[in-house]
């Protein structure tokens, strides 16, 4: 964790109107890790994340990607520059095919530039990374609609469409919710890998138990403002974390 | 017979109309109101390049063409670009551009310019003579209006779903944030949209104009009618704008001949109120559906 930051937020601030969505944050995304991001329903992490994917600007404060200033850039731009997401509620093209989800982002301009305009493999690319994602060989076949498939499968497209982008950074935005344990079983695989390749993965999640297997350091947010930022146990131990997410009541940490 | 072969041709110049209008609304949300205008524009400059610069029928088509896709990108990048997102701001930006267009082409005495007026102005069919076809006389040109739409439909289909700058156009159109998670630069994809679907407003005017002769007014009339039809066949959607064409197309064609000529407007009209009353979202658009999903 020590060197230069991949990714710096540095006091970045937003409103909406009289709401202060996002208050004076500041965090650093190193390269390799999975950083965690947690909090309360309307606390401000997917903001955080429009904030950082250039689909809000800021109000004040500035994003930093490879020392880089990335605030004010056009979204697509800071995609082919490696920062790639995935949407908390799923936008895959539910008319085009699975295989075609993934053609898009294998005809974008950074893929096309690594590759050296080598596209003859493109297909087999997308095939791989389909099967790697845990597709059935039946489920990616051509002209099956991405929108006849069920949840646990759009999510992991959701995914796919950004590994496809070759990224290096991804932010997960809630990819587990909504999902059965043995479907979140079959992703944890693919972000490990991810992991091992140097992939640096930021997730934003309510699935505690989940997200604390895979994560080194988790951040807390409550009311647009960072609260706590560490360790996933200790973060949890703290009085006003555990208040301010999981209510006083509760003594059962991490589920 | 009369009826299904005139049917036919009326549906498909509506279809020839729309389809440009469509893939621009399509892809980049904007309804372009200049679209009548390119259209009268580009019979006009056709006209001008064959009679005043006696250049050869083939290439004053290809020449007005281009430029007609290059004012469609000019358009966006001077003046929509600005204004994306706000719809209102959008249609009136658009209209603006087609007034100037229109009563441009209308402007009497700048340099001894006369002024497009009058009903000097036609252009040549593609192929003179008529022919019979099962008992009903009909001329070659709207022979080739069936043969030229029915091609450009299908080249249209073939370049969205199997070509690279297709697809991109086709997830822009499904989804822009999405697209620009993975890399899709919008304003181009739009500045493509606004070119293919100018170029299209004329591609329809030099293949329909030939039928009678280029007014200026026509502009405004083609827009109703681009309009119409995507309101009908549901914004967006290209299926919906061909589907809507022919029930459109017949059912002017029906009303004229049993009622008279006028009613043909009536039921144009008429269409798009019974169709915002019982379908809002058109024949086959999906908005309002993917509306509720969310």
């Amino acid at each position: 964790m020590d060197g230069e930051a991949l990714l710096q937020v540095k006091n970045i601030s937003k409103s909406f109107g009289g709401v202060k969505a996002v208050m004076d944050v500041n965090l650093s995304l190193f390269k390799g890790e999975i950083l965690g991001i947690i909090g309360p329903n309307g606390s401000g992490k997917t903001t955080l994340v429009n904030l950082i994917t250039g689909f809000v600007r800021p109000d004040s404060g500035e994003v930093l990607f490879k020392g880089k200033k990335i605030t004010g850039i056009q979204p697509h731009k800071i995609a082919n520059l490696g920062l790639t997401r995935t949407f908390q509620i799923m936008r895959p093209y539910h008319s085009l095919s699975a295989f075609k989800n993934l053609i898009v982002p294998l005809n974008s301009p950074r893929v096309r530039r690594s590759r050296g305009g080598r596209l003859g493999d493109r297909d087999a690319v997308a095939i791989d990374i389909l099967e790697e994602i845990g597709f059935q060989r039946d489920a990616y076949v051509p002209y099956k609609t991405a929108s006849s498939l069920p949840l646990g499968y759009l999510k992991r497209l959701e995914l796919a469409r950004c590994i496809a982008m070759g990224p290096e950074i991804i932010i997960c935005d809630e990819i587990f919710s909504g999902l059965s344990m043995a479907e979140i079983a079959t992703m944890v695989p693919v972000l490990e890998k991810l992991e091992m390749e140097g992939v640096t993965i930021m997730m934003i999640e309510h699935r505690l138990r989940e997200l604390f297997r895979l994560v080194n350091r988790v951040i807390v947010m409550n009311f647009g403002e960072k609260l706590a930022e560490g360790i996933p146990e200790e973060v949890m131990k703290k009085q006003d974390v555990r208040k301010a997410y999981l209510g006083t009541e509760v003594d059962n940490v991490g589920g | 017979m009369d009826i299904l072969i005139y049917g036919t041709v009326n549906s498909i110049v509506l279809a020839l109309i729309a389809v440009g209008f469509t893939l621009v609304y399509g892809v980049s949300r904007i309804p372009n109101f200049a679209h009548g205008a390119l259209y009268v524009l580009v019979g006009f400059l056709t006209w001008s390049f064959i009679n005043d610069l006696k250049i050869n029928y083939l290439l004053a088509v290809t020449l007005s063409l281009i430029i007609s896709a290059l004012l469609g990108a000019i358009i966006y990048r001077w003046v929509l670009i600005r204004l994306r997102g706000m719809a209102t701001s959008e249609i009136i930006a658009s209209f603006a551009v087609s007034l100037i267009i229109l009563e441009g082409l209308r402007m009497q005495g700048i340099g001894g310019f006369k002024g497009f007026i009058g009903p000097y102005y036609i252009l040549p069919p593609f192929i003179e003579g008529k022919m019979r076809i099962v008992g009903v006389l009909i001329d070659f040109q709207r022979l080739i209006i069936i043969g030229g739409g029915l091609a450009i439909v299908l080249l249209l289909w073939i370049f969205t779903h199997h070509t690279k700058v297709g697809l991109s156009l086709r997830a822009i159109a499904q989804d822009e944030r999405a697209a620009l998670m993975l890399g899709i630069d919008s304003d181009r994809a739009a500045v493509i949209a606004l070119s293919i679907g100018s170029a299209l407003a004329g591609l329809a005017a030099v293949i329909i104009l030939p039928l009678g002769n280029v007014t200026a007014e026509a502009g405004y009339k083609v827009l109703i009618d681009a309009i119409a039809v995507c309101i009908i066949g549901g914004l967006g959607s290209w299926a919906g704008a061909v589907l809507a064409s022919f029930v459109l197309g017949f059912a002017m064609i029906i009303s004229t001949a049993l009622f008279g000529a006028v009613w043909e407007k009536v039921v144009l009209v008429g269409a798009i109120i019974l169709i915002l009353i019982l379908r809002p979202s058109g024949l086959l658009g999906k908005q309002k559906e993917l509306e509720e999903r969310v």
